[in-house]
């Protein structure tokens, strides 16, 4: 890390990839879905690199650079945590959804499919499914590595927008 | 895995010469200088009380003037510690401000005690608070300038602390320009405010110390 400071772009590199490896072991354990793993990978890089001023190459390296990692970590789970929140849906509700039959939808696809690209990435793949290539809930499940219940909420959260989005 | 490798090179090409933070005790030395030469122009501006060498004289007034000192160091010594990622490796020193509190609640209950028969209250009462607060603004500003030139992990507790010792320095201004001893008057209207300030510290640190 002092050649880092000192501006060496080399040692600067390898003490990164070394950063990598040590910290994915630790993300990994605390975090399911490798794809996030990466994400805050990148996060926690970034941060390193604009808060490397704050390290003077006299104390140990270890404890500052996890005291980085612990606090983006606890940053995006706290993101993770309120955006489920935010989406959460009542029991009751559910079970009404869950009864519906979700590949029926009074809206054809093609007037909305303009709509459905701007959607979050899972939740367009499960609707394009559903209506374009005329999957059922229990196909598309199977398609995805979900659940049947699970594909049925996504679309009704899907339509929720959806609907929302139209009656502007 | 391959985007990871394309931001190191992108991180690593931009690896200019950094120049490391100065060392948090230097940092507070520095902004410990600085309040002491703004308490020193608001003191020669606004006039010490008129009883001030008399007051150094009683036990009492010298021990909290002490104490509210020493919250001052310790807290401006914790924020300069809590500006850093792993608090400098200092752990216990940034969380220090807990004893100073103790030992400062300590010196006012005794100094309650002593105070028999109490002092008169004064006329006057919120104005002294936000004299406190107006005292405040300008150290605050410049902690909070200063602190985000740094990387706080821990920035609820950095606002915090940078606004109390903001505060303390309000506090030791007035303690010493106003000529009031009520150790209710001070505790209501100087000392107990200082909790709010603290509460507002941690939103405030939220708003502008996240990185």
């Amino acid at each position: 890390m002092r050649e880092s400071l000192a501006g060496d772009q080399r040692a600067y590199a390898a003490l990164l990839q070394e950063t990598t490896r040590l910290l994915r072991p630790f993300l990994a354990k605390r975090l399911n879905i490798a794809s996030e793993v990466d994400d805050l990978m990148q996060e926690i890089l970034i941060s390193i690199h604009k808060a490397r001023h704050t390290y003077d190459g006299n104390r140990p390296y270890k404890p500052w650079v996890y005291a980085i990692a612990k606090f983006r970590l606890q940053d995006h789970l706290r993101t993770h945590y309120s955006d489920q929140l935010r989406h959460a849906l009542d029991f009751d509700e559910l079970e009404e959804y869950l009864l519906e039959p979700v590949t029926e939808s009074l809206m054809s696809y093609e007037s909305i499919s303009g709509e459905v690209d701007k959607l979050p990435d899972k939740q367009a793949m499960i609707l394009r499914f559903l209506h374009q290539d005329g999957y059922t809930a229990r196909e598309v499940a199977e398609k995805t590595g979900m659940t049947e219940s699970a594909v049925k909420v996504a679309a009704h959260r899907a339509y929720k927008v959806l609907r929302k989005k139209l009656e502007r | 895995m391959a985007n990871i490798d394309d931001l190191v090179a992108t991180l690593a090409q931009d690896a200019a010469t950094v120049k490391p933070a100065p060392h948090p005790f230097l940092l507070c030395f520095q902004w410990m200088g600085a309040a002491a030469i703004y308490l020193a122009l608001a003191l020669a501006i606004s006039g010490p009380r008129p009883d001030l060498l008399d007051r150094f004289h009683h036990a009492w007034f010298v021990a909290e003037i002490v104490a509210l000192l020493g919250v001052f160091i310790v807290t401006s010594l914790s924020t300069a510690l809590l500006a850093f990622p792993d608090l400098h490796q200092k752990r216990r020193l940034a969380f220090a401000p807990i004893a100073a509190f103790t030992l400062f609640l300590g010196v006012l209950f005794l100094a309650w005690r002593a105070d028999a028969p109490p002092s008169p209250l004064p006329v006057h009462s919120f104005e002294c608070t936000l004299s406190i607060a107006l005292m405040t603004l300008l150290p605050a500003a410049w902690a909070f300038y200063s602190l985000r030139r740094f990387a706080s992990t821990h920035y609820r507790l950095a606002g915090s602390a940078a606004l109390l010792s903001a505060f303390s320095v309000g506090a030791l201004w007035l303690r010493l320009h106003e000529d009031t001893d009520s150790i209710a008057h001070l505790v209501e209207w100087h000392y107990l405010p200082m909790l709010v300030i603290g509460l507002a510290g941690l939103w405030l640190g939220k708003v502008l110390l996240k990185w």
